[in-house]
């Protein structure tokens, strides 16, 4: 019962380290997190929806072409509400990003109310039996998008250009404007990127866990999590920090007590920011005077 | 230019006129302006720690909900009357305080702070939620008939002039404070924390101070929401109300009181009003707080600036 619940829980757990890591990229370049992020999810989600059933654009292109969506609507929400505020305190931040979370879950309730929506399913399998283990197609289909995506992501971070150009950005913002990368372009892109990925979270997770405007809200606390548990603003850390927490989350739940499964992540914030703030794989917190 | 006294003298007026709204309001219209008393005070504890501290400190609905349960607890299992309740739930949500100040001085800032707060306020509702025996769980419960100091709390009317009353008297309380040297330390310590702690101020102590009033605070909004409900539900403390009570600081004005009662009065009328269409109240609420952060950063109260300085909180400097 072990492997079953820890091989369920590595499915759930790509989806959070997902969610995690784009969280990750937007904070690690412009040191903002994104809390209506789970509302981008959401929409990711949203507008495969659309382009499938009332467009009946083919599953696959219309992910692609949400992620790309996704993509510019991040542009424009770095250039049209985050630059604007620059310069003012964090709290205007964090501010901005719920009400623009709450702006699209308005759009979602408005156009299609308080209904749940199936997603159509994609991959269509027989679940394999394998002793006394079931692997369903979704657990396949999820884990490995992501594994495939985890690859490239991290291939393109270390071993391509563009992947140093961020390793610059990333050290010190100062430092590669200096040597000419536009920072400002590079935030929009970041916020893109980050955008694009947690939509990417909210495509694969929507088959199975139906549609709804709330769909967000859930996983933007997981997200935390696994940052918080791999350590704040390591993009490795997170990927296991989520990893971790679907583990986690299914055996506490099984062996434990089922409510457990709500709380996991939020027990798991507070217990590493009271034991460990910098989590597993984080830098010590430093305060600069 | 309005003079200081003018705006005094206009502030006791607009006590007075508050006194006739229960003569020309009916049920309805009374019960929101209960509503807005209740989060005058909601807004205004969380002003001192999101403003005045100026830390992203997210439990407002843990020290609400603690408030609203302590209350509602005492005076169905032990039969207290309401007044007890009100200072009970003070003691708890100041505690709450204390205990949500303690991850702040382990040196935990910014969102590391914003995030296990928020978990704060989320674990407390699982507790609500499955602390069935005491409770009662999703059920809620069910506030007993009450009475403050011996006038019965059965309809709007007598709620009214008891939260004004209570509303008035924290909210002196409060400004009184923020005018103080605590006030201006807390202040200081927003404005930078070290330097404040190298000219000798015990920014620690002064940290744990905000925290604990402002627990207290929203504790004592529990407490009359729990009165206003009439039913302590977990459904109320939930993670979409603590951003409710983060939009309503920011419309009204971040470190600001009269900010805190424009705030509250704005984000509870319109989203009433919003709310027979689904999905967009949240749209509106988006989109207001939107067009606040980009084109009047300080808040509404700013407005007010305009018409004269005197408006401006002595105590909090740009």
């Amino acid at each position: 019962m072990f492997l079953q619940l820890t091989l369920s829980g590595l499915s759930q757990g790509a989806i959070y380290a997902l969610i995690g890591l784009s969280l990750t990229v937007v904070y690690r370049a412009t040191t903002i997190v994104n809390f209506g992020h789970g509302d981008f999810v959401m929409a990711g989600a949203f507008v495969v929806y659309v382009l499938v059933i009332y467009l009946g654009i083919p599953y696959f292109f219309a992910a692609i072409l949400a992620l790309i969506i996704l993509f510019i609507l991040g542009l424009g929400v770095s250039r049209g509400f985050i630059d604007p505020i620059k310069s003012g305190p964090h709290i205007g931040f964090a501010m901005m990003s719920i009400s623009l979370g709450y702006v699209l879950r308005g759009v979602a309730r408005a156009l299609w109310g308080r209904e749940v929506f199936p997603m159509p399913k994609v991959f269509d399998m027989e679940p394999i039996f394998w002793d006394d283990i079931v692997i369903t197609g979704d657990v396949i289909f999820i884990t490995g998008i992501v594994v495939i995506f985890l690859i490239v992501f991290f291939l393109i971070f270390y071993k391509t250009t563009i992947g140093t150009i961020i390793q610059a950005v990333y050290q010190s913002e100062r430092g590669a404007s200096l040597i000419g990368v536009n920072v400002q372009i590079f935030h929009q892109y970041m916020w893109g990127v980050g955008l694009a990925m947690g939509a990417l979270g909210g495509i694969l997770i929507s088959p199975i866990s139906l549609l709804h405007p709330d769909l967000g809200a859930t996983f933007l606390i997981r997200g935390f999590a696994a940052m918080t548990l791999g350590g704040f603003g390591s993009l490795f850390g997170a990927v296991i920090g989520g990893l971790l927490l679907g583990v986690a989350e299914q055996n506490f739940g099984f062996y434990i007590n089922s409510a457990l499964i709500d709380i996991t992540a939020y027990l798991v914030i507070v217990a590493v920011l009271v034991i460990k703030p910098a989590g597993l794989f984080g830098k010590r917190i430093t305060v600069r005077v | 230019m309005i003079s200081q006294k003018t705006v005094r003298l206009s502030f006791y007026i607009f006590l007075l006129l508050l006194l006739i709204i229960p003569f020309i309001t009916n049920e309805y219209l009374l019960w929101m302006v209960n509503t807005m008393l209740v989060y005058t005070l909601v807004t205004l504890g969380f002003n001192i720690l999101i403003g005045n501290l100026g830390q992203l400190v997210f439990a407002n609905t843990a020290f609400f909900g603690i408030g609203a349960y302590t209350t509602a607890i005492l005076m169905v299992y032990t039969g207290v009357p309401y007044f007890i309740g009100i200072i009970a739930s003070a003691l708890t949500g100041g505690l709450a305080g204390f205990l949500a100040s303690v991850t702040a001085l382990r040196g935990i800032r910014l969102y590391y702070l914003a995030i296990i707060t928020l978990a704060f306020g989320e674990l407390m509702r699982w507790v609500y939620l499955h602390g069935d025996k005491v409770t009662k769980g999703s059920d809620g419960l069910l506030m007993p008939h009450s009475s403050f100091l011996g006038i019965p709390l059965d309809s709007e009317v007598p709620k009214f002039f008891v939260f004004l009353l209570l509303t008035i008297l924290v909210i002196k309380a409060t400004s009184n404070l923020m005018k103080s040297k605590i006030g201006r330390a807390i202040v200081a310590i927003r404005e930078n924390e070290a330097t404040t702690a190298s000219l000798g101020i015990p920014t620690a102590n002064y940290i744990i101070l905000a925290f604990v009033w402002s627990g207290a605070v929203v504790g004592i909004a529990g407490a009359m929401f729990a009165v206003l409900t009439e039913r302590v539900l977990p459904e109320s403390f939930g993670l979409t109300e603590v951003i409710v009570h983060f939009g309503m600081v920011l419309v009204g004005g971040t470190g600001s009181i009269i900010g805190s009662v424009i705030g509250a009065i704005t984000l509870t009328a319109l989203p009433e009003y919003f709310r027979q269409f689904p999905g967009l109240d949240e749209l509106f609420f988006g989109i207001i707080i939107v067009v606040i952060l980009l084109f009047l950063p300080k808040g509404l109260v700013s407005l007010l600036w305009y018409v004269s300085p005197a408006f401006k909180e002595r105590y909090y400097k740009e």
